[in-house]
């Protein structure tokens, strides 16, 4: 039975998922603080001028802007679908496991130390930095007794979080680069840099892809380490590779808009439980959720406080603190802690 | 006898470093001034308008401050350990500043006050902040309630986990209310969000201290039952308290002490976590004793961490909240790796 549902439900989100894009695209771009017909921004595509302030706000602010909110709602979904199915971890996810917080503190660093880097290299440190809070986040779950129990994990990546969050304001505080500092705390969507925006996308690809052939492995992984190596799994390789994806996805992300929490927690676990374990389609169709998603929640960003924009943050948080209070209601029982 | 003796020991280490962090507080900062300049502008011998200024109008509302939110966080903090019996809550982990502080950024929005300058128009608006973080603070401390209680018992991890997205949620209902206000508040409003009290003043001060002794007192006399809440439920029923009600008035007493302190320093976690923690290993297992010297401890532990805001950085402030979860965190892992899972 379960095959069958395996089989055609991811095929048809799939399937039907361009569409959402593609709706998710045509608002993006035609609404906003200004206004802007849809026959300015089609001309803004086909004939672009550059003197004309509309076809600026299309071209170099609102599709930049709707690619990167695509683009990271299907990294951070993804890098937390791996992240639950490797660790086993109902409440795995790259903002709960200080992985985002790992990026912002060593792209604070790097532009209180050495000021005008590439964005190469800004997405490099960025992707170091993942590693470094993931590194950080599970040490000291191992170090800890029972540490790597999922509300355990949760509780110490949470903590360890709010410190380097707090060494990076301090010392964006004392070196006085405060503001621009805390623009890569609070997610950054509106104001997409379209080189970066370049530059990310190769990275995020290649973490997609490094995703996707794990994904099979992952789905074996996700059973149970006994299970695993019982099925002549080689762990220790599945695990560094996929924790290679998360910091590819999550580094990219993070250099491109900051930090956003909740996405890649909320959607893993609407995908599983619409398309089952498998992660051969739990991958890909967090991806696309993901990206509809994203796009969607900043679209709401736009209007909740019309003509002001609200951080995209709020809006995943709106909808992502319920659902974890929900998770940890039904799922974080004695068993799992 | 013996205990009794170590107890009162105790308290007066705890005065004597209190006094020192006092020194250093008063005499330290961006106008050195000697220790003489003070006691002669204290006890009024020939005052220098200069000194009175900086000491009776920045330095003392400020250490004066910092020692009434250090007592509240620290009494809060130990009835939230002792009522959940978890030694990981704290008002600031558990969302409750959090609550409080969203309620009272929104009674900042509504009447439009300005908190840095405060007039004698707005004093009563003052005297109200603190009742209304109350409704945030009792809202977060329920949701929390509910949510953490499955068959009837409090689960211990899950509690610091719903508070901890509980943090969040209100965290971004703060910033998306501050979010309204005009350019200056909100800047107000996201210093005072993460935790400073250097625009201290006295309004503050005459704000929060009917709150912090009242219910100090009220807890403090109610404090023999969070021993009793260390047995099984099924125990202290039995001795013919009504656990759950006593529970109910000590929680909300402690919401009402951090609302208090947050309405006047924002949100400053990690001294409810370790103020209880080093009283327990100074002077054991009760509460009657513990709560005093929680109370020290925690009105040091703030009054030393401002003094670090103040002068790490000079010229440039800190906000304390900062200061405190770098101290804290690490303290906070250190427990965890101690805590029997």
């Amino acid at each position: 039975m379960s095959t069958k549902k395996t089989n055609w439900i991811p095929i048809m989100i799939l399937a039907i998922s361009p569409f959402f894009i593609l709706l998710a695209i045509v608002i993006s771009v035609l609404y906003g603080t200004k206004d802007i017909s849809a026959l300015t921004a089609w001309q803004a595509i086909t004939e672009f001028d550059s003197n004309n302030v509309d076809h600026n706000i299309i071209v170099g602010s609102r599709i930049p802007r709707v690619v990167a909110a695509l683009l990271v709602g299907a990294f951070l979904a993804v890098a937390g679908a791996i992240m639950q199915g490797i660790t086993r971890n109902y409440l795995a996810s790259p903002s709960i496991m200080g992985v985002n917080d790992g990026s912002a503190f060593v792209i604070t660093l790097a532009i209180v130390f050495f000021p005008g880097l590439s964005n190469y290299q800004m997405i490099i440190l960025s992707m170091i930095g993942s590693a470094l809070g993931a590194g950080l986040v599970f040490g000291f779950g191992s170090v800890i007794r029972n540490g790597l129990s999922p509300v355990r994990l949760a509780i110490i990546g949470t903590v360890i979080g709010t410190f380097l969050s707090s060494i990076a304001s301090a010392i964006a505080l004392f070196n006085q680069v405060s503001q621009t500092v805390s623009i890569w705390y609070n997610a950054k969507i509106h104001a997409v840099d379209v080189d970066m925006l370049r530059i990310a996308i190769p990275f995020g690809i290649i973490g997609l892809l490094l995703a996707l052939f794990t994904s099979k492995s992952v789905t074996v992984a996700s059973l149970g380490e006994d299970i695993a190596v019982g099925l002549g799994q080689r762990t220790k390789w599945v695990k560094a590779l996929s924790m290679l994806a998360v910091v590819f996805l999550t580094g990219t992300s993070v250099a491109l808009v900051g930090k956003i929490a909740f996405v890649g927690l909320v959607i893993p676990h609407i995908v599983r439980f619409i398309v089952g374990v498998d992660y051969r389609y739990v991958i890909p169709c967090s991806a696309v959720v993901g990206s509809i998603f994203l796009a969607f929640c900043d679209i709401i960003s736009r209007f909740i406080n019309y003509p002001f924009e609200t951080p995209i943050g709020i809006v995943t948080a709106v909808i992502g603190v319920p659902f974890f209070l929900y998770l940890i209601r039904t799922k974080g029982g004695e068993k799992s802690a | 006898m013996l205990r009794t003796n170590r107890f009162l020991l105790t308290l007066f280490v705890i005065f004597l470093l209190t006094f020192g962090a006092f020194y250093l507080h008063i005499t330290n900062g961006s106008f050195d001034m000697s220790i003489w300049d003070v006691i002669k502008t204290l006890l009024r011998i020939d005052p220098n308008p200069k000194h009175d200024l900086v000491i009776f109008e920045f330095r003392l509302p400020r250490i004066v401050i910092a020692m009434l939110v250090g007592i509240g966080l620290g009494i809060a903090g130990t009835v939230m350990q002792g009522v959940t019996r978890n030694g990981l809550a704290d008002p600031g982990i558990l969302g409750i500043n959090a609550g409080a502080g969203a309620s009272i950024v929104l009674f900042l929005l509504l009447f439009q006050m300005k908190a840095k300058h405060i007039t004698d128009g707005s004093w009563t608006s003052t005297m109200m902040m603190p009742l209304f973080g109350f409704v945030g603070g009792a809202l977060a401390a329920a949701l929390i309630l509910i949510f953490s209680r499955k068959n009837g018992r409090m689960d211990m991890q899950r509690l610091i986990l719903t508070g901890i997205s509980i943090n969040s949620g209100f965290g971004a209902l703060s910033m998306y209310i501050s979010l309204k206000m005009n350019p200056q508040d909100f800047e107000m409003a996201a210093v005072w969000m993460v935790g400073s009290i250097y625009n201290a003043n006295w309004i503050f001060v005459l704000s929060m201290l009917p709150w912090i002794v009242i219910l100090s007192v009220i807890i403090y006399r109610k404090s023999h039952l969070l021993d009793y809440f260390q047995l099984e439920e099924g125990t202290v029923t039995s001795l013919g308290i009504s656990v759950e009600k006593e529970k109910i008035i000590l929680i909300l007493c402690s919401v009402g002490l951090i609302s208090a302190c947050v309405s006047v320093s924002g949100s400053i976690g990690f001294i409810g976590l370790m103020a209880p923690h080093i009283a327990r290993s100074l002077v054991g297992l009760r509460h009657r004793l513990i709560m005093p010297v929680s109370a020290g401890v925690g009105m040091f532990l703030l009054i030393i961490s401002d003094y670090i805001s103040k002068t790490v950085f000079e010229p440039s402030e800190l906000p304390v909240g900062i200061v405190v979860s770098i101290i804290g965190i690490p303290y906070f892992l250190y427990l965890l790796v101690k805590s029997k899972a």
